[in-house]
């Protein structure tokens, strides 16, 4: 296990961790931040292990759909889910359109550490049940990402919107 | 370019990160969504050899992201590789999803931290 790539994000919030963790689990607020720009609609919400979330991240005509199911639900500190990353309208796994090799599934852990005022969150997310490929194809992608990409990227937004 | 699927160790993916890790070609990009351009077209505004630019040109054309017209003369640039752009574009989601996310969620936090302390008053 300890051999897989891993994707990390750490972020410090000016909040304590009750009402961070509420913003977490709460769907109608979890809805108002969760996917940048995008309309979030929270079609299930069963915060328990086993549980499912179904997410709908809505950006004008386009739907991008997640299913995440809850492994380990521990207030106010942890949250483990197994996240679907690339599923269709009904909810079933479907190969990723962008890139083949993606994991479909990403074991998630979000941590909730209280310091003193503020609540320091740490998202961990590795490939599960992956094949090589997709072990592969993470790891590359994670090493790309690390490499101080930046804002290289914004000149793709200006070449979609010829396309 | 007669595949472009995505296999673990595509060469596609590192070609694209490496030709656009460049601020110049990125630029050259740039005109290409303009329209088609020859070298010197694209040599003009950025004060650059039509040499330099046609090493660019290369890089971009072996990466998949241009195409160059060989029956003209001039062979004009475009773009190219959709599935490509798509696929970088799809990564530079993926990463700043977390991100810009996390600024949504910091105006939240200020808003339910202003509602509590009122109720609190």
């Amino acid at each position: 296990m300890s051999d897989l790539p891993e994707f990390v994000v750490e972020r410090s919030f000016d909040a304590p961790r009750e009402l961070v963790w509420r913003a977490w689990t709460e769907p109608e607020l979890l809805s108002r931040w969760y996917g940048p720009g995008a309309e979030t609609i929270v079609h299930k919400f069963d915060l328990e292990p086993g549980g499912l979330w179904l997410n709908e991240m809505k950006w004008g005509d386009n739907s991008n759909f997640q299913k995440v199911v809850f492994k380990e639900v521990s207030p106010p500190e942890r949250l483990v889910w197994n996240h679907h990353s690339s599923v269709d309208s009904d909810w079933n796994d479907a190969a990723n359109p962008m890139m083949a090799d993606w994991p479909k599934l990403l074991l998630t852990t979000v941590t909730f550490e209280q310091v003193e005022n503020k609540t320091h969150l740490r998202l961990l997310q590795i490939p599960l049940q992956a094949t090589d490929a997709e072990i592969a194809c993470f790891a590359e992608v994670m090493g790309k990402m690390s490499g101080g990409w930046g804002a290289g990227f914004s000149i793709i937004d200006d070449i979609l919107t010829e396309l | 370019m007669e595949h472009m699927g995505y296999t673990s160790s595509s060469p596609n993916l590192d070609a694209i990160f490496s030709a656009l890790a460049d601020p110049t070609r990125r630029a050259i990009l740039s005109r290409l969504v303009e329209g088609q351009a020859c070298v010197s077209d694209i040599a003009e505004p950025f004060e650059m050899s039509q040499p330099a630019v046609s090493r660019h040109l290369k890089v971009l054309e072996r990466a998949g992201l241009i195409e160059r017209d060989i029956d003209k003369q001039r062979r004009p640039a475009k773009l190219t590789a959709q599935q490509m752009i798509n696929a970088v574009v799809w990564l530079d989601q993926f990463k700043a999803f977390w991100g810009t996310s996390f600024d949504q969620l910091d105006s939240l936090l200020l808003n339910m931290k202003q509602t509590r302390d009122k109720q609190h008053e």
